[in-house]
């Protein structure tokens, strides 16, 4: 089987009792952050560069130097780790805070340590209660060991951590949205700047990672920035934990490094589409993704060939759509979701994505015209770069690809629906 | 012991609030209050005055211990929302100005951010509680005949609020639910049955597709190539 | 200043700006509908003002974007006109277009925009939301839920203006409405600010909705003489009917926003209650008479009087009438006996030190300063605007606030530091402040004296010291009549005087009361606090006492009613009783001209009136009339000229603006001013040129202390204040009368308890001489000890009470032992009887 790799965060995720302190460490655990604790926050934060660690919750912004933009000085700066997974199509995070916590927390205390942080927070999605609880216990085992709280293990840092459950809001998944949530307020993203490294969480300096790329530090920390860097290619290094659901045979998570044709994560490793379908389409990174189709499956997936093939890497989640299935149904399920989601502070997210549903449920009850299509994509395109936030271009992209890439079918039913309405 | 008390709290508020219609639109969104005025009558909303709001002392001490957790204390709006549902079994206004009161916050401030999220209960709630993930992944495996299935099985009764919901973040179990916030999955045919009543029995629902005893799509795949 | 060029123009603007304020400056118009500077940071939430930057590879929001120099910008260019006109399309997709029926049409930010960047179609072709609507949001105010374009001004007006927090964003996205708690109105004393940054119909004033259209009516500038903090206004106009009060911005005194009793309580000047014509009581009951007839009734009375007249002002009278006022007693009728404040007289000396401009505090610097100390007062009802000064200054500029009142404060909450001493001991309270500043061993029994420990008095004076030394002290007229000494002290203790950016603010009791005193409307100071010409004036208690006893036989009331406002009610009743002649000028019949005016001419509403009046910081603003006289109101000034003319002196010019210029050279400290130089944004006398510093520099420094407060078992302190509500002017308004305050006995929750007493029950509250009735009210931040009841209600009133101590009793025991009692009497009686029969 050539996709598998040699798992970093999977390694041992079928380990009984992973989630416990002891088997963690038994297994090699918190011996990266011992290593890291010895280390200046420099670097720490070299080696991480070294790395090039993308993050991996969506944006993939280069890890490293995101931990290094945070002001020096001794200010209250706080580390939060975005465990809010609510993209459609991804759930990496749950299974990996499920299975191994104390990788998260030592995540956290090294990348702590690069950002100079005294107080953590973990903002979990409230859904997640199962994981919270998980969380929960290894925190009190951390702290009782010493990996949290005041000099860990000796050294200077001290680091407070306190697990924050959300209640239900996709957009709490931006990392402004989860600021504000985490204050206490609504999930309202904030206008950038000022950015987060400088004016985040309570006003303070803030660094906010995802639980997968916090993960990956230890293992960073472990075989060195360089080392890691060999692993998947140029642009796009390391491992990384993709989703794969919808139509496959083994939906679930897969470690592969990153570069490897997408093909094979759909094929070999889930299984491909059950017998006798085809691919139809795919979203590459998760609902907010444009959509590809059968014949980009060969493209590698990486940050950037994905980019280059018009979509994106976003969250890793990959959803395949077999040929059964029509695009009006994808598409309106998408465009509800982001209705549902939008936070309402901005207008062309707000009213766009409405607008949108509306025009999309009367193509499906078989009232529009091809000129609504062109009316859609239109508004897709005023959406697109006008938000507050990136919401609104999340609905719009996926959108309006599937409306250049399948107009035909969108045309066809429309005028399915004409003739039937004209009988 | 009298019927309240063993319907759990809030049962009076919930059985009084049971006959009235409570609008929703088409989409689930609940209760707009679009076209509802303010009652007149009713004096503005300020932070509750502790010598006039009485709060159960466990809920007191939960939201107060929340508070103290953070820097600032108006992070704690949603440990202490989600406090005062378990205790009243929804976000009842007399819920909401219980954790106002404690929090020295005006309920209208925290019903702006219950009002945000989906999973504060705006409405009077049943004893379960289940969400459909109905999203992109869960529909393309059977997800909203799923959720028919389990609005005809639950029926008229009130004992099991049951709701759509956006990803849950479990697609790899699809399609799935979560019922009381555990994750079960993939239902297939006749575990909406079994679902409802295995609630009804008061047993654990359908207790062998608990997300938690799910092995790893990596483990099952080399047990395929096995 | 930096250069940017906005679509082809240079534009100098300072480096910072907001881009949608800078390109104003090159007369060029960004829309925004969000942006509004007032309610702080930009949210950027509504992307109407998209902008084309040059090197930005996406549009930019120019509300949010800090213009650099060189920059240049393109508001019109193809992209951003796509994206401007794709922000209306988004926004009409829910807009009703009911623009023939909405209030807001013609003056419209909605309608202006869409006009002026829109693409003039839709291709939304769904159909509209549709709701009930107007529904009531508050009495006040109404919502259109239709309307709304979610700009979210309003709900960050609640929540960061005014801090009220009952106005919220409720649900999410395209559901997303603005709405309260559970179907609470919004009432907040501000809440009518947000009909004002509406930019669409969808909060409109319920008083003003239909009643005319922007091509109808006519502006006015004006001031509000409500309240001492004199608001900037604009009065909308229509037929010489005023419809409307819209603040008009003046950052120097209310940062553009006002209280609902200045926006709502003009319906007081077109209600049939209000007195339009002269009166005079005929056979002890009052009717209307013509001009001639009261005029001459009120000369003949005050020649009967002569000397034995005493004058008091208050209300909204213009420096102009303080002026006439004094000429009238001292100069034609020889009296000393003037008043404009309840509470005893400051001595002269220590006036004149107080109102030297080395201690004169402005108002934005209550907003820039290190610390506010808030002394003795609560700005919410006092002067209500300043409570949102104060609030943003703590908000926005790191103030650190500090409040010592006896009574809990609206502002506690955002203070880093409160203090509660016993009512009607603030200048113990600041006697102790200045001990604990020195680090002297007088604290001890000050504080004692005070009502208060010790250590918090200590803790204040270190958190003061600590906060920096930009010092502003905001003080009530109780501290300033009970000891101008301990002022002047504090002052000298923090080292206020000269310092820039420090100083104090007193707030008067009455709405212009700087200004009368400044007049020489004082029983120890003449014209510009000069020593007046004769000497041995009363002060109001003792103008009472005088009146009760025959040493004084005629009062001259320029709009107060002693009795509804001055503490000692029983004194002023019978001095009222007694007194021959009650000469007032008033707009309604309060409890005391009802009962006891023998003449009333009609008083001026501030938008009739024309003069100059005096704000507590200093600034001299001008009022212009804004409609003509209602029926038969006559300019108050001209009253008063006429009066003394008939008595055979000429006591000023015949014209407003001679009389003001008559004002500016008689009152030193307003020597150069003109009415031109104030225009419409006023001029603090103490920013003029000439050095005319009020202060001859002395100081008084040394404590009195009376005993300290001692508790009664049985009974508790009696602690006042006066609701912002307490005007008559707000039970007059149709709108506002639902604020109107009824009294309410406000108790800890120890001392209901330990009373007996439950929240809502109806009590008598009695002193040794008289008993009002009240609802408790229990408050966990009521301090423990004192009951506070409501000052100046038109019945009822604390200040029937003199207190120190009152007893507090449900009405149900005293029913109960007036039955008992009255059943004992009747059984008495009944024996008596039986004994008489016996005896038969």
């Amino acid at each position: 089987m050539s996709a598998a790799v040699k798992p970093l965060l999977l390694r041992d995720i079928d380990e009984p009792g992973l989630s416990d302190i002891a088997v963690y460490e038994r297994r090699g655990g918190y011996k990266a952050l011992r290593k890291a604790l010895a280390m200046t926050q420099e670097a720490v934060i070299a080696e991480l560069e070294a790395s090039g660690l993308r993050g991996r919750g969506g944006a993939g912004f280069p890890a490293g130097r995101k931990a290094s933009f945070l002001p020096k000085g001794d200010i209250d700066k706080y580390l939060v780790c975005n465990a809010d997974e609510s993209e459609p199509g991804t759930f990496k995070d749950r299974e990996l805070m499920q299975k191994s916590p104390h990788m998260l927390i030592e995540g956290i205390v090294i990348a702590a340590h690069a950002a100079g942080a005294n107080h953590a927070f973990i903002y979990i999605r409230g859904e997640y209660e199962e994981q919270a609880r998980i969380l929960d216990a290894a925190i009190v085992q951390a702290r009782a060991a010493g990996y949290i709280g005041r000099r860990i293990l000796g050294s200077e840092l001290s680091l407070s951590l306190v697990l924050h459950r959300g209640a239900g809001a996709y957009i709490c998944g931006e990392e402004t949205g989860l600021l504000d949530s985490l204050e206490g307020k609504r999930g309202n993203p904030r206008l950038k700047p000022p950015f987060p490294a400088l004016q985040g969480l309570y006003q303070g300096p803030t660094l906010i990672n995802n639980v997968e790329t916090l993960m990956t530090m230890p293992h960073i920390i472990s075989m060195g920035g360089k080392k890691y860097a060999k692993l998947g290619v140029s642009g796009s290094s390391g491992t990384k934990v993709v989703s794969v659901s919808g139509h496959v045979r083994r939906p679930g998570n897969y470690e592969i490094e990153l570069g490897i044709p997408s093909r094979q994560i759909i094929f070999d490793l889930a299984g491909g589409p059950p017998p006798s379908r085809k691919v139809k389409m795919w979203f590459p990174g998760g609902s907010s993704a444009p959509v590809l189709t059968a014949k980009d499956l060969d493209v590698p997936y990486d940050f950037d060939s994905l980019a280059k093939a018009g979509s994106m890497l976003g969250s890793g989640a990959i959803i395949v759509i077999d040929d059964k299935t029509p695009v009006l149904d994808v598409a309106l399920k998408t465009a509800k979701f982001y209705r549902h989601e939008s936070c309402g502070k901005c207008t062309p997210c707000r009213e766009g994505t409405n607008w949108t549903v509306k025009m999309l449920e009367r193509i499906e009850a078989g009232d529009a015209t091809p000129m609504d299509l062109d009316i859609m994509a239109s508004v897709q395109e005023h959406i697109i770069g006008n938000c507050l936030c990136v919401l609104g271009d999340a609905m719009a992209m996926p959108i309006g690809s599937m409306i250049a890439k399948f107009r035909g079918e969108f045309e066809a039913h429309i005028q399915s629906r004409q003739l039937a309405s004209v009988a | 012991m009298s019927p309240a008390d063993s319907a759990g709290p809030g049962f009076e508020y919930r059985q009084e609030l049971a006959g009235r219609e409570i609008p929703r639109s088409r989409e689930g969104s609940r209760t707009p209050g679009w076209d509802e005025p303010a009652d007149l009558e009713k004096d503005p909303a300020e932070v509750p005055d502790p010598a006039l709001v009485d709060v159960p002392a466990k809920l007191r001490t939960e939201i107060e211990k929340a508070m103290a957790r953070y820097p600032d204390r108006h992070s704690a709006a949603l440990p202490a929302l989600r406090a005062a549902q378990d205790h009243h079994g929804w976000c009842s206004p007399q819920a909401i100005l219980e954790a106002a009161c404690v929090m020295r916050v005006t309920p209208g401030y925290l019903t702006s951010v219950a009002t945000f999220y989906d999973m504060f209960e705006l409405q009077p709630a049943g004893e379960n509680i289940v969400y459909v993930c109905t999203n992109i992944s869960c529909s393309l495996r059977g997800a909203d005949e799923l959720y028919a299935s389990l609005e005809a099985e639950v029926g008229e009764r009130r004992d099991i609020t049951l709701r759509h919901f956006e990803c849950l973040g479990a697609c790899d179990i699809a399609p799935m639910v979560s019922v009381d916030h555990v994750y079960y999955g993939p239902l297939g045919k006749g575990d909406a049955k079994r679902l409802v009543g295995d609630l009804r029995a008061g047993r654990e629902p359908i207790p062998e597709l608990a997300l938690a005893l799910r092995a790893t799509a990596a483990s099952e795949l080399r047990k395929e190539q096995k | 200043m930096i250069t940017l060029s906005v679509d082809g123009r240079e534009v100098q603007a300072p480096e910072n700006m907001m881009l949608a304020d800078a390109a104003k400056l090159g007369d060029i118009e960004i829309p925004v509908f969000c942006y509004e500077p007032k309610l702080g940071e930009p949210v950027g939430a509504c992307r109407m003002c998209l902008v084309e930057i040059e090197g930005m590879p996406k549009l930019q929001t120019a509300c949010s974007t800090a213009v650099k120099d060189g920059m240049v910008v393109h508001t019109r260019s193809e992209r951003a006109s796509v994206a401007q006109q794709a922000v209306v399309e988004f926004l009409l997709i829910n807009h009703p277009l009911d623009c023939p029926v909405c209030d807001k049409g013609g003056e419209c930010p909605l309608q202006d925009i869409t006009f002026g960047w829109g693409g003039g179609i839709s291709r939304f072709i769904e159909p509209k939301r549709h709701f009930r609507k107007p529904l009531e949001l508050s009495p006040l105010i109404a919502i259109d839920r239709e309307r709304c374009i979610l700009c979210y001004r309003c709900v960050r007006y609640s929540q960061e203006v005014a801090e009220d927090y009952q106005l919220v964003l409720l649900e999410r996205g395209e559901h997303s409405f603005v709405g309260t708690f559970d179907g609470h109105p919004y009432v907040a004393p501000f809440s009518g600010n947000i009909i004002e940054l509406c930019p669409v119909g969808a909060l409109t004033s319920r008083p003003y909705r239909f009643r005319a259209r922007p091509w109808d009516i006519e502006g006015a500038g004006s001031i509000c003489t409500l309240c001492p903090a004199q608001c900037n206004t604009s009065l909308t106009v229509r037929d010489e009917r005023v419809l409307r009060v819209l603040a008009r911005d003046h950052h120097e005194v209310d940062d553009g926003w006002l209280c609902d009793k200045g926006r709502f309580a003009y319906q007081a000047i077109h209600v049939d209650e209000r007195i339009t014509e002269p009166m005079i009581r005929d056979g002890g009951l009052l009717r209307s008479v013509g001009w001639e007839r009261a005029l001459a009734e009120a000369v003949g009375a005050l020649q009967r009087a002569g000397s034995k007249v005493a004058a008091l002002a208050g209300g909204g009278a213009t420096n102009e009438e303080g002026l006439l006022l004094s000429r009238l007693l001292r100069d034609v009728l020889g009296s000393p006996h003037l008043a404009s404040s309840p509470g005893a007289a400051v001595s002269l000396a220590h006036w004149r030190a107080l109102s030297d401009p080395a201690l004169a505090a402005s108002v934005p610097d209550l907003e820039f300063a290190h610390a506010v100390l808030v002394l003795d007062c609560e700005p919410l009802d006092d002067a209500p605007i300043l409570d949102l000064r104060i609030r943003k200054g703590v908000r926005r500029h790191g103030v650190r606030l500090f409040v010592a009142s006896p009574r809990a404060s609206a502002l506690d909450p955002v203070s880093a530091a409160k203090l509660r001493f016993a009512p009607e001991r603030g200048s113990e309270l600041v006697w102790a402040l200045v001990a604990a500043l020195r680090r002297d061993s007088a604290l001890e029994d000050a504080a004692r004296a005070a009502g208060v420990s010790a250590t918090e008095v200590k803790k204040l004076a270190s958190g003061l010291r600590a906060a920096g030394k930009e010092v502003v002290i905001v003080y009530g007229e109780q501290l300033l009549s009970a000891d101008g000494a301990a002022l002047l002290a504090l002052a000298d203790a923090l080292a206020l005087a000269g310092r820039s950016g420090a100083g104090m603010i007193g707030i008067p009791d009455a709405a212009n009361g700087r200004g009368l005193r400044e007049v020489g409307v004082m029983p120890n100071a003449g014209p510009g606090l000069s020593r007046p010409t004769r000497s041995g004036g009363r002060d109001p208690a003792a103008i009472a006492k005088a009146l009760g006893n025959g040493e004084l036989a005629a009062l001259y009331l320029l709009g107060v009613d002693p009795l509804r406002s001055y503490p000692d009610g029983q004194a002023w009743e019978r001095g009222l009783e007694e007194a021959t002649t009650v000469i007032a000028h008033a707009s309604f019949l309060t409890k005391g001209l009802r009962e006891h005016a023998t003449v009333i001419f009609p008083s001026e509403s501030s938008a009739e009136k024309e003069g100059t009046i005096t704000h507590p910081d200093g600034r001299v603003q001008r009022l212009r009339p804004a409609i003509g006289h209602v029926d038969e109101v006559r300019s108050e000034w001209r009253i008063l000229r006429e009066l003394g003319r008939m008595l055979g002196a000429s006591i000023g010019p015949d014209s407003a603006a001679a009389l003001s210029a008559d004002l500016f050279s008689t009152v030193d400290l307003y020597a150069g001013l003109t009415l031109e130089r104030l225009a419409g944004h006023g001029v603090r006398w103490q920013e003029q040129a000439a050095e005319s510093s009020a202060s001859d520099g002395t100081r008084v420094a040394s404590a009195k202390l009376r005993r300290p407060p001692r508790q009664q078992s049985g009974k508790v302190l009696l602690g006042s204040y006066r609701s912002i509500w307490a005007g008559p002017e707000v039970k007059a308004s149709p709108a506002l009368a639902f604020l109107a305050p009824s009294q309410r006995v406000e108790l800890s929750p120890p001392d209901a308890a330990a009373l007996g007493l439950r929240h809502d029950e109806q009590v008598v509250v009695s002193d040794d001489h008289a008993d009002i009735r009240g609802r408790v009210v229990v408050r966990d931040s009521a301090p423990a000890g004192t009951a506070f009841l409501e000052r100046e209600l038109d019945d009822n009133g604390a200040n029937a009470l003199r207190g120190p101590h009152v007893r507090i009793r449900s009405v149900q025991s005293v029913e109960a032992e007036a039955a008992a009692l009255l059943a004992a009497q009747q059984e008495a009686l009944a024996e008596i009887e039986q004994s008489e029969v016996s005896a038969l």
